[in-house]
């Protein structure tokens, strides 16, 4: 029997912020989405004033200046760092990892050591421990015997409302007891149930994970989708979802190009990048996928060895999967930034669109905007119809390039405290 | 830093001659990696510049940059970064007998005791240091 631990970082964004500022500490922080557009990560205190996931910044001003919370941009560099590093460590612990968002990975555990038989809260443990100490990041482990329950016992290990000290681990549970306890949590909590789904199983009287586990298979399948009736069969410890291996070569798309001429300026490279992110995109809506991560790089010309040499490529994993030209752009300009030296003669960019996936199977998650992306959906594919019609190119993004050059707007943007010589944390000798 | 350049990998892929072997063959894996001397273990490990002058008793000066490995357990007599009250600093940590302080190695600098009030995060233990120098 198969049994996934899956492994969540608490306030990810936030807690990178906090472990590098000694200035933040104890204070509420806020990290923004792109272009410091909403609250995509709340620190603990932030959490506990109320101030909600998702609110927009210019809603929020005001009142952060009044109460004194920090708000930070996104700072891709280091998050992708440290997730990197969290990955690392996980990896120690089972050789069967899956990545499956810039803070949570699932790790199967059917082959855990011997000594830990029956004990997997203990390995649990172990991980957190391991992951506090080394990397100063608090993370939550959830244990079940398929990836929908070991998700639900990562909620419950979060929320304190099972297990101990973060950690959950539903397959010691009797059945009684996780019935009580499912009889307590609301079917959105379920992973993969939305807004939407929410509210017709609403309206079917099942509003508990209870009563979604007991409900009738087979009607939900004709009255929803394939989808739920595995979501059940999950929750009644049939695993369903196996992990993903890493994604096969085929499931990237790659848009790069060596330029005409040399090129040193940043504005110049943002253009060239917005113009690979269109073209992939375009590809990636064309055979229904979503991407995962985006890989920008730049690199200076190896057959021109007068000139000093750079190279640089950041691969950074998205908090939520899309195929939306606008996003994607964003994503990797803000990489592009951060990977930027003046003085090069740069010669070659390109991007990279890993961890695709097909667009149904998309798993919703705490951002999920579901009206937004059906919006973002209908704007994509008139672009498309546009541009298939008119020539590529014919309608496009402003950032990729109308001549003038683009600033993403990152108004408080920490230092890149791991991956850049120039932005590396002093200490005092005082 | 987990990405810093490895130099020259040798694959350790011989061609099938029918002479004598070259006697460089035996040594092609040993060129030196400052990683491997510096970083014991790499995930766990953070960079960080000095800025003054308390910690010159431990060879810690200006400029150089820190080898900081979170995985060490902070013990006594180690050098660590530590958080103290809204500063980074780099201190000698003293425990012993129910005390805990951060010393300099300056005898300008005064020992700080950390009473059950204060807020310190030890950060991590320093492992390494290493300076480029102009030439």
């Amino acid at each position: 029997m198969p049994i996934f631990a899956l492994v969540d970082a608490n306030n990810f964004y936030a807690s990178c912020e906090k472990l590098f500022d000694p200035m933040i500490s104890g204070k509420p922080v806020v990290v923004l989405s792109n272009n410091d557009g909403v609250v995509v990560s709340r620190s603990a205190e932030a959490r506990a004033m109320g101030v909600p996931m998702g609110v927009a910044w210019h809603q929020l001003r005001e009142r952060a200046k009044r109460e004194g919370i920090i708000a930070f941009s996104s700072n891709y560099a280091l998050y992708a760092d440290m997730s990197n590093r969290v990955v690392e460590v996980l990896s120690q612990f089972s050789p069967d990892i899956e990545v499956y968002s810039i803070d949570e990975s699932f790790l199967e555990l059917s082959g855990f050591p011997e000594e830990y038989s029956g004990r997997l809260a203990e390995y649990g443990q172990q991980i957190r421990q391991r992951v506090a100490r080394w990397l100063g990041l608090a993370v939550c482990v959830g244990i079940g015997t398929t990836k929908t329950l070991a998700k639900l016992a990562n909620h419950c290990a979060k929320k304190a409302l099972a297990g101990q000290d973060g950690v959950c681990d539903f397959t010691v549970m009797s059945e009684r007891d996780l019935s009580e306890l499912f009889g307590k949590i609301e079917v959105g909590e379920v992973w993969g149930v939305g807004r939407k789904i929410t509210a017709r199983l609403e309206e079917m009287h099942i509003r508990t994970v209870r009563d979604l586990r007991d409900a009738d298979a087979e009607t939900l399948r004709s009255r929803f989708s394939v989808v739920l009736e595995r979501t059940i069969q999950e929750l009644r410890g049939v695993s369903c979802l196996d992990m993903e291996e890493l994604a096969p070569a085929n499931k990237q798309i790659m848009s790069s190009r060596s330029f005409g001429q040399y090129v040193y300026e940043l504005p110049a490279l943002q253009e060239a990048v917005s113009s690979y992110i269109a073209k992939a995109a375009e590809k990636l809506r064309a055979q229904q996928s979503v991407a995962g991560a985006v890989q920008v790089y730049i690199r200076t010309s190896p057959f021109n060895p007068k000139e000093p040499q750079y190279q640089k490529s950041v691969t950074v994993p998205l908090p939520e999967h899309t195929s939306d030209t606008r996003e994607l752009t964003g994503y990797a300009l803000g990489v592009l930034n951060s990977i930027y030296r003046p003085g090069f003669a740069y010669q070659k960019a390109g991007v990279m669109l890993s961890e695709l996936q097909p667009k149904h199977v998309r798993q919703g998650s705490l951002f999920t905007d579901s009206e937004g992306a059906a919006r973002s959906g209908t704007l994509m594919s008139t672009m498309d119809s546009i541009n298939r019609k008119f020539g590529r190119g014919a309608m496009q993004l402003l950032a990729a390039g109308t001549g003038k050059s683009w600033q993403m707007r990152r108004g408080n943007l920490s230092p890149a405290y791991t991956t850049s010589w120039d932005e590396l944390a002093t200490v005092l000798a005082k | 830093m987990k990405d810093a350049p490895k130099h020259a990998l040798p694959l350790g892929v011989d061609k099938v001659s029918a002479g004598f072997p070259s006697p460089a063959a035996d040594y092609e894996d040993n060129r030196l990696d400052i990683n491997d001397y510096l970083v014991r273990n790499p995930v766990a490990t953070f960079f960080f510049p000095v800025q003054g002058d308390s910690m010159q008793g431990a060879e810690i000066f200006d400029g150089d940059i820190l080898v900081v490995d979170r995985s060490v357990e902070p013990a006594h007599g180690h050098i660590v970064v530590a958080f103290v009250s809204g500063e980074r600093l780099v201190k000698r940590l003293h425990k012993r007998d129910g005390r805990v302080a951060l010393v300099a190695e300056n005898p300008k600098y005064p020992t700080i005791d950390v009473t059950e009030a204060m807020e310190v995060v030890v950060w991590g233990v320093v492992v390494g240091k290493f300076k480029r120098v102009p030439a």
